[in-house]
């Protein structure tokens, strides 16, 4: 990397540091706030030198924690060196009375408390391994009758998707689960040693595996996910020949019925060969005509030609179907493997594919950086509205703007106490957005979890700043 | 400011944190950046500290009086001059050798039921 971008990167961290060192109160930030910037420094630097960019993913992913804890503890340890609750309302709201200081506090505290979800869910999850097998498809090939084998490959445009669905269905499948012993396996692994049914697994199965084909090849790619690379790589292999041995299992059943119907053919043309031939033989005696005599033009003697033309065509048939019957006998003799071929067979993953934790990090210092940007409006938006209605009715007892003596114990009761009440819609709002986005995004528990927390900090909220008046 | 107790054993037990500062301090004064590194040589890497924990033990251990603001620099030309040294008061090196002790007394225990060899508290980073 350019020494310029080096200091930029240098110049950037300091920056957002510096800006993070507001969460300390006013006198530690005083006094040590230069001293912990100046060990930031060092820290990013010895940081970089130990793997650069990544070595300042790290240092702050240790950062974070350590001053949002800390932060918290000197903002305590402040509260308590106070003596009236007044002082502390006006210390906690102090550096909140500007517009810009409002929008910073909440787009801060929003910011870290999503990027540290973010992180502790990306660290939380549980790793996933995929393992992917490739198979060869062919269509079903029939030899052509007659002399020369030409093959003739029957056009199906819905041949691919037809064999991705039976690779999903239960013919293949409960193969696959009946030979791993899934039903045991992962009743014993995810549900306590219960065994589990057929259909309950083969749900399971389908949400871990992925067909697709390869663009404009014979290819279909099996790609299996699991948190055991192992397992992940049997699975894939053992759909990969369970579709196989479908397949000529499929193609011998095919087979056997055609040799059956042709042998039935056979059967039944050689009963009518026996059948002409006597009639032939009949009609030769009655006509008192030679064995070895050649067709004649004499009307009497042409019923017997006729018949005997006949009798000629049903044996070149016969032998027709005798020849094909010996070739489909060949065929079904031989093995049926070839109609689908393990490419690639799948190997265990080095690394886990899921969760992918720089993408993960990052998506969560968007989305941090975005809620932070709405929870930071939303708090100024509130903080306008609070300020109007000071503005218009005085409260009793206090003197507004600057009156703290005997009255700040409800928080809207000064400007400064209300800060407090926007600083909590700000993050309520935040949290609210981030719980319907869990919601959506992942379908777990913590986003509705974090939606009723969300509500619950707005109602509180808004009653205790009057908004809401109590039913 | 709370105000400093005369009996060190009435301090005890430290934090890691704290002892793990004063540990570092008592080869001689040192500044933030100094101390965190002999932190992080002597527990082979296992603890860091960010600047809020260094600088929030630090504060404490002000206000008690274990530690002091020392003025001077060992070397004025070689170092930054914004840096702030610390060094360890009367009361905190009393303090540290008590927990110290403390440390021991434990660990001798521990080697009496065989739960540790001599050889596992010599291995030990940072061992007492």
């Amino acid at each position: 990397m350019k020494p310029n971008a080096l200091d930029r990167e240098f110049g950037m961290s300091q920056t957002i540091y510096g800006l993070l060192l507001r969460a300390y109160p006013p006198r530690h930030r005083a006094q040590y706030g230069a001293a912990m910037a100046q060990l930031f420094r060092d820290q990013c630097r010895d940081a970089w030198n130990e793997s650069q960019t990544w070595g300042l993913c790290k240092l702050w992913l240790r950062i974070l924690p350590d001053l949002a804890c800390t932060s918290i503890l000197e903002r305590l340890a402040a509260l308590r060196e106070r003596k009236t609750m007044t002082e502390k309302l006006a210390s906690l709201s102090a550096f909140r009375s500007t517009p810009a200081a409002i929008f910073a506090a909440v787009f801060v505290v929003v910011f870290l408390v999503v990027f540290t979800i973010g992180v502790a869910i990306t660290f939380i999850l549980p790793e996933s391994y995929a393992s992917t097998a490739r198979i060869k498809v062919e269509m079903t090939q029939e030899n052509s009758v007659g002399g020369a084998s030409v093959n003739r490959v029957f056009s199906d445009p819905y041949f691919i998707q037809t064999t991705l669905e039976i690779m999903q269905s239960q013919l293949v499948l409960s193969n696959v689960i009946a030979r791993l012993d899934l039903n045991t396996q992962w009743g014993r692994k995810y549900f306590n040693g219960e065994t589990l049914k057929t259909t309950e697994t083969m749900g399971i199965l389908k949400q871990r595996m992925q067909l697709a084909t390869v663009k404009n090849t014979k290819l279909i790619t099996i790609t299996v996910y699991s948190d055991d690379k192992n397992e992940a790589a049997v699975i894939a292999n053992e759909i990969a020949a369970s579709y196989r041995d479908y397949r000529a299992n499929s193609e011998i059943y095919l087979r056997t019925q055609g040799l059956a119907v042709l042998l039935r053919e056979c059967q039944t043309q050689e009963a009518q060969i026996h059948a002409a031939q006597s009639e032939v033989e009949s009609l030769r005696q009655q006509l008192n005509i030679a064995k070895d005599a050649t067709a004649s033009q004499s009307a009497q003697e042409q019923p017997y030609w006729d018949k005997q033309r006949d009798l000629s065509q049903l044996r070149e048939l016969h032998t027709l179907l005798c020849a094909k019957l010996e070739a489909k006998k060949l065929d079904a003799e031989m093995p049926q493997n070839n109609l689908v071929q393990l490419v690639d067979p799948a190997e265990p993953g080095r690394a886990p594919v899921k969760p992918n934790k720089t993408l993960n990090i990052v998506l969560g210092a968007v989305a941090g950086g975005f809620l932070g940007l709405i929870g930071g409006g939303f708090a100024l938006l509130i903080a306008a509205q609070v300020g109007k209605r000071m503005t218009a009715t005085p409260i009793a007892g206090g003197s507004g703007a600057s009156g703290t003596s005997g009255m700040a114990l409800h928080l809207n009761a000064s400007p400064k106490a209300s800060g407090f009440g926007v600083l909590f819609y700000g993050i309520g709002l935040a949290l609210f957005l981030l719980g319907i986005a869990l919601d959506f995004l992942t379908s777990v528990q913590p986003g509705t979890l974090l939606i009723g927390l969300s509500a619950a900090v707005l109602l509180t909220t808004a009653l205790r700043m009057g908004h809401v008046k109590r039913w | 400011m709370a105000k400093p107790k005369t009996d060190p054993l009435s301090r005890l037990p430290l934090t890691p944190a704290v002892f793990h500062v004063l540990l570092a301090l008592a080869d001689g004064e040192r500044h933030g950046y100094a101390i965190m590194q002999e932190v992080g040589a002597t527990t082979d890497g296992q603890i860091k500290m960010g600047p809020g924990t260094l600088y929030g033990t630090i504060k404490r251990l002000l206000e008690s009086q274990l530690i002091e603001e020392s003025d001077e620099r060992p070397d004025p030309h070689l170092d930054d001059e914004r840096r702030r040294y610390y060094r360890l008061t009367g009361v905190g090196e009393q303090v540290v050798r008590a927990e110290a002790r403390r440390y021991a007394d434990m660990a001798a225990l521990a080697r009496g039921k065989k739960l540790i060899g001599k050889a596992a508290l010599v291995a030990q980073p940072g061992g007492v």
